[in-house]
């Protein structure tokens, strides 16, 4: 399992460009394939994890050098491509994981033979390397190019069903905004590079002393990353983005989503760790989180498309993850600094749990029935039996209430922010209320109510990836402190105190 | 399997176990009441203050946070205007977002 790290991301890249052809030959070995493939990045993709987990420390694997060891030339310097897999890159790398899988177990009774499905099985594994890709990589350029590569493959997923208005629309928008937000971090890549003639991060890291352009790169990679986290004011993308998407791509473009958010703490804390992670910085990321979380719940309130609520509902967890962020910034090296990133790093997994489980109810009732109107929705429960139950069990963790994974998470949350802002921890606990509210009325618009019209349940396939994560709903809320310990934990002490052996374990010494 | 936040803690057990007294205090009280129940019968149909209601009549999603969404109309309507959909406001407000990390990280 040496190779394990590229195996994981150059396994779905090559799986995702050989589907076509295989679709040519016979569609059953395409599905066979593809099935393989997910099989294979999962068994990768976990032995990454288990190996950093397990070692404690970052695990280096380079390319094109004579060991997957040997990150640094005699000289010292860093000239390869190298994949960096710590503690919150493999925890990150699981929330890939759990994202691709399900949504591809789910696409295969999801998606029609005649509405695309080998474009969208195809464009899946491209996105689910991309972000494997984002959170593996050690080198800067090379984090820029599986960027677009997320970017491209999200675009082309949320839009490829052409025959329908709105997907194109949204996904043109979406590619605006992406193809921006990529161009502010290949500036910044650029500004950098032109300074201090190096891409690997690590390398980066150890030169970066806090000049004017260093400060110009943050200022450029943080605009460009928190537009891609969907941070208010620049969110307006995300809502259509995951209302138009099919299903099975909504829950992977959370965890692409998330990878922003995961690529802001890599950038806070390890790249511009040592000479430019001030509070002010914090602030401004606790501040937007804040009013995020607030603007995409009380957009939620007024929504009649049930796609775009849940969407809002999924933009507001991600202003909690990056309230978090930024609380654990400005109190970085504090107690509750660590406490808030624990609730922040930990929401992420609970967040891809219980948006992607309404994701996919979603997506089953649009098949069912043929409509996401919640005006035109109404007594589905008694068909609907299961998704009613996944529905509920997801408004529910979304907005926190115990004993579900949500609560777990923003506990630790709001108790850290109160610390650093009674104010901030006060609009959080409120939206949550809100959120409520809006999970309620989108439950009981959609499954209860006299019955309207007869509709078939959903094929056992999507059933049971909704059961997967309707599990980890319940399991991740009843035994928090069992996953914190062992996965979260290290991923926090991974950036807060583990820049020092990023740095060694690339760089040696 | 409780987690601590360095000023309280949050154990799933203790709150799943309190929530299961909570209930049978709940089912108890339930059995001491009146067995008059018929399914099938005019008991089943709703009450809305003793109005004679049309068939298929029922509390619409809507209906449940009418009073919430009227009282913060004036906000949502500010907010339903700030998300135009036009892809002019989207750049500019990323261009907003990136004039104000630049200008953070500069004087931070």
């Amino acid at each position: 399992m040496v190779h394990a790290p590229v195996l994981a991301i150059a396994v779905p890249l090559l799986g995702a460009f050989a589907l076509p052809l295989l679709a040519r030959l016979n569609r059953r070995a395409r599905d066979l394939w593809a099935a393989g493939i997910a099989v294979a990045t999962l068994v990768f993709g976990i032995a990454v994890a288990v190996q950093v987990f397990a070692s404690g420390r970052p695990l280096v694997y380079t390319l094109g050098a004579p060991s997957p060891t040997a990150s640094v030339t005699e000289g010292g310097f860093p000239i390869r491509i190298v994949l960096v897999v710590d503690a919150l890159g493999a925890y990150m790398g699981i929330i890939a994981l759990l994202a691709g899988a399900v949504g591809l177990f789910y696409s295969f009774q999801y998606l029609v033979e005649e509405e695309g499905k080998t474009l969208g099985t195809s464009l899946l594994l491209l996105l689910w390397a991309g972000i494997l890709g984002l959170v593996y990589t050690g080198d800067l350029f090379n984090f820029f190019v599986f960027l677009e590569i997320t970017s491209i493959a999200a675009c082309a997923l949320i839009g490829y069903r052409v025959w329908e208005p709105r997907p194109p629309e949204a996904a043109f928008k979406t590619m605006v905004m992406y193809t921006l937000g990529g161009l502010l971090v290949l500036v910044s890549v650029g500004i950098l590079y032109g300074e201090y003639d190096a891409l690997n991060i690590a390398y980066l890291s150890k030169l970066i002393t806090g000049t004017l352009l260093d400060k110009l790169a943050l200022g450029l990679l943080l605009g460009g990353l928190l537009m891609k986290a969907g941070a208010v004011p620049a969110h307006m993308w995300a809502p259509d983005a995951y209302g138009e998407a099919p299903a099975m791509a909504a829950i992977v473009l959370v965890a692409n989503t998330q990878a922003a958010i995961y690529a802001l703490l890599r950038v806070v804390f390890t790249l511009f760790g040592g000479a430019l992670a001030s509070p002010g910085i914090g602030w401004l990321i606790a501040s937007l989180g804040t009013v995020t979380v607030l603007v995409a719940v009380l957009m939620a309130v007024v929504q009649r498309h049930l796609g775009r609520l849940v969407a809002y509902g999924a933009v507001s967890q991600l202003g909690y993850m990056l309230l978090a962020v930024g609380v654990g910034v400005v109190a970085a090296g504090k107690g509750f600094g660590e406490v808030a990133l624990k609730g922040g790093i930990f929401h992420m997994i609970n967040d891809l749990a219980s948006v992607g489980l309404l994701f996919l109810v979603v997506g089953a009732i649009r098949r069912a029935v043929g409509s996401v109107d919640l005006l035109s929705l109404g007594g589905l429960g008694h068909t609907l039996r299961w998704e009613s139950g996944f529905f509920l069990l997801g408004a529910l963790a979304l907005a926190g209430i115990p004993p579900l994974n949500g609560f777990a998470s923003k506990f630790l949350i709001y108790e850290s922010t109160f610390k650093a802002s009674p104010i901030l921890a006060a609009v959080a606990v409120l939206s949550s209320i809100l959120l409520l509210g809006v999970g309620v009325r989108a439950f009981h618009g959609i499954f209860l109510g006299p019955k309207t019209r007869d509709v078939a349940s959903s094929p056992r396939g999507m059933l049971v990836a909704m059961g997967v994560l309707a599990v980890i709903i319940v399991v991740f809320g009843l035994f928090p402190g069992f996953f914190i310990e062992r996965m979260v934990s290290p991923a926090v002490q991974a950036i807060l105190g583990g820049r020092a052996s990023y740095l060694a374990a690339v760089l040696g010494g | 399997m409780r987690i601590g936040s360095g000023e309280g803690f949050w154990s799933p057990i203790v709150w799943v176990i309190l929530a299961l007294g909570v209930l049978a205090i709940g089912f108890a009280v339930w059995l001491q009441g009146r067995r008059t129940y018929k399914r099938g019968t005019e008991q089943e149909e709703p009450f809305l203050s003793g109005e004679r209601l049309p068939e298929g009549a029922g509390v619409g999603a809507t209906h449940l946070y009418w009073g919430f969404a009227e009282a913060l109309k004036p906000l949502l309507v500010r907010l339903g205007a700030f998300h135009s959909g036009f892809l002019g406001d989207y750049v500019g407000w990323l261009l907003v977002l990136l004039v104000i990390s630049i200008l953070v990280v500069m004087l931070g």
